[in-house]
């Protein structure tokens, strides 16, 4: 039997998937550290080691912002190909990907799969995971706590795009008297109203899928549906699309 | 009639050997005489440098090295073209700005006019002005004159006389010039290509530096016999099944070679430049009969650059192009801040999707710290296509 590992090596964590020809065998994710080989080693053995395979049982595809830096990777692809593969096996039908990930977040057109199109974000922090960790710890929170915040329902106005700016605006609101459930509203609507910027630049089409790291936050699915008037599904397993994507590619040839 | 520079910089002692060598080249000519004149534009016409018997260099900068130097005056939020060319003027560390007797800009676009202001308080500068449209009469009379003012800065300056005749004569060349460079970057419409993007953007890149018309002209000639003999041979330096791209947008060569790199990386292949580099200067040969100041003036109005409103030139080229080199894709490259094209990216973006034609756009600057970006972003097109 042969068996496939799609690693996606982002800039915040590190996801492994395995799989055979017909299931998902294995799945872990961590954070990428300071060095992406050592972590794509670590969920290769944890991976390989749990259903007992040797390495050349095992056909490896990295993908991701560190898939360069994966040595023992049999074949490298972008993340927009893996994320398009990732998101029609989590959500058969999709025909629009969302994902928002640690230092870029991107909109795919896809159709059975296959990209028709994408945007990414510029060279820029703005609208990204990263600036929403650097929020929440500004608020001294970890992303649960946020996510309590954000269940308040409760929002502001933030008006800087600019992550640095934002940090600073940040501690304003907060010392003009904002409650940290109002920040936490205020810095989520600008994560997506940066997506659905970038979203608008193609033709978004339903089904629509959020995929990447915060795929569980339900206000930003609710907040993005209402951007762009169409429903957004998600799932937890959607922060493995592209690694999943990239165990799929391995299949094929 | 000004006082030609024959002096090296106070600073070359300070320079590299490769910067040192290309400051002496320069020297040498100026020490045997000859003038130079610095050009930033295709819209540039040669023609009248070369009946004056002058030479002609491209200021166009293409690194990083004197952003720096520049911002201190201009904007950060410019595009790196022209904040490139001004630091090396104010900085004295490019030989062909320094040596330059008399350099000649446009009114293209308005970060050029304008830096072209502060470039005439240290050099000696004639702005010509660009008409924007190219079809009304008011337009096509106001670039001919614009040409004879041109014709009469230059005679001026060097104290020439510029003739009809000599000017037929450099007519006659330039064309010689553009259907060689033709001829050339049309070798890559067979299948598979007989070189990379790269190869041969660096050969189109490489000749306008060349400084003696016959030895430029027998450069180009060696190039295409020998590109054309290794494939005769059997070399194939490409895969057949290589996606074919076009690149169009700002112009290219230095740093920015790093966008034909990321899309030749991906398992693609660059077979043609619609840019200036490429074929926007030499796909079409200037008239030869009748009144040269006026076929000059005609030939450089009809360049389809972003700064026309309307620009219907650049997509019949782009079309044409598309067509000839069986293109599979088109990436745009835009420099950062430049408005026009990045405009027009749009439209072209549109009028490539209703051909069916998968386009990229792709922004950058001199810098290199976005070569991860462009790689993704380039990857992901290929592996789209």
């Amino acid at each position: 039997m042969k068996v496939y590992l799609g690693i996606d090596c982002g800039s915040a964590t590190c996801k492994g998937i395995l799989m055979s020809e017909d299931e998902i065998i294995g799945q872990s994710i961590r954070p990428t550290g300071w060095s992406p080989q050592m972590t794509a080693q670590e969920i290769f053995d944890e991976l390989t080691g749990q259903a007992g395979l040797q390495r050349e049982e095992v056909k490896v595809t990295a993908t991701g912002y560190g898939r360069v830096s994966i040595p023992f990777a049999d074949r490298r692809v972008t993340e927009i190909t893996c994320h398009g593969l990732g998101a029609q096996f989590i959500l058969p039908g999709v025909r629009t990907v969302i994902d928002i990930g640690g230092q870029d977040s991107k909109a795919i057109s896809v159709r059975d799969g296959k990209v028709l199109g994408f945007q990414m974000n510029d060279k820029c922090a703005a609208g990204t995971g990263r600036f929403l960790e650097m929020s929440a710890h500004r608020m001294g929170l970890d992303m649960d706590g946020f996510s309590k915040c954000l269940k308040a329902g409760k929002s502001c106005d933030l008006s800087s795009m600019c992550a640095v700016f934002a940090d600073s605006e940040i501690v304003s609101l907060l010392a003009s008297g904002k409650t940290r459930e109002e920040v936490a509203g205020g810095v989520i609507n600008s994560v997506a109203a940066k997506a659905a910027a970038l979203a608008g630049k193609i033709e978004v089409k339903p089904p629509v899928l959020l995929t990447g790291g915060l795929c569980e936050l339900e206000s930003l699915k609710v907040i993005l549906a209402e951007k762009l008037e169409t429903e957004v599904k998600s799932d937890p397993f959607c922060r493995y699309a592209g690694a999943a994507g990239a165990a799929l590619i391995g299949m094929r040839r | 009639m000004i006082k030609m520079k024959t002096e090296l910089p106070e600073i070359f002692e300070g320079f590299a050997d490769a910067r040192q060598q290309g400051f002496l080249a320069m020297k040498e000519l100026k020490d045997n005489g000859k003038g130079v004149v610095g050009q930033f534009c295709t819209y540039t016409p040669q023609e009248i440098f070369m009946a004056a018997d002058l030479v002609t260099v491209s200021l166009c900068s293409t690194s990083d090295e004197t952003i720096k130097d520049a911002e201190k005056v201009l904007p950060a939020n410019l595009c790196p073209l022209i904040k490139s060319s001004y630091g090396f003027a104010i900085t004295d560390k490019c030989p062909y700005m320094y040596f330059s007797d008399l350099i000649v800009g446009e009114t293209t676009c308005d970060g050029k006019k304008k830096m072209y202001e502060l470039l005439g308080e240290t050099k000696n500068v004639h702005i010509l002005e660009l008409p924007h449209k190219q079809d009304t009469p008011e337009a096509k009379a106001l670039w001919r004159a614009e040409i004879v003012r041109l014709k009469e800065r230059v005679e001026k300056d060097f104290g020439v006389e510029i003739t009809d005749e000599k000017l037929r004569d450099a007519i006659h060349k330039r064309n010689i010039e553009r259907r060689l460079l033709k001829e050339f970057y049309e070798l890559s419409t067979m299948t598979p290509p007989p070189m990379t993007g790269l190869k041969q953007l660096q050969v189109l890149f490489g000749s306008q530096f060349k400084f003696d018309w016959n030895d430029k002209v027998k450069e180009i000639r060696d190039a295409i016999d020998s590109v054309r003999t290794a494939y005769e041979d059997g070399e194939r330096p490409v895969s057949e099944d290589a996606p074919r791209i076009l690149v169009t947008g700002c112009p290219m060569g230095g740093v920015t070679e790093k966008v034909v790199k990321v899309i030749e990386d991906a398992g693609a292949v660059v077979v043609a430049y619609e840019n200036c580099t490429g074929a926007k200067q030499m796909d079409r040969q200037c008239k030869e009969e009748g009144d040269p100041i006026t076929n000059i003036a005609d030939h450089y109005l009809q360049i389809g650059c972003s700064v026309m409103t309307p620009n219907p030139n650049r997509i019949e080229l782009l079309d044409r192009l598309c067509e000839q080199f069986q293109v599979d894709g088109v990436v745009e490259m835009t420099l950062q801040a430049c408005h026009t094209y990045a405009i027009e990216a749009y439209s072209i973006q549109r009028h490539l999707h209703e051909k069916n034609i998968p386009y990229l756009q792709l922004e950058t600057d001199y810098g290199t710290a976005d070569i991860g970006q462009l790689s993704t972003r380039a990857g992901a097109f290929v592996e789209m296509i």
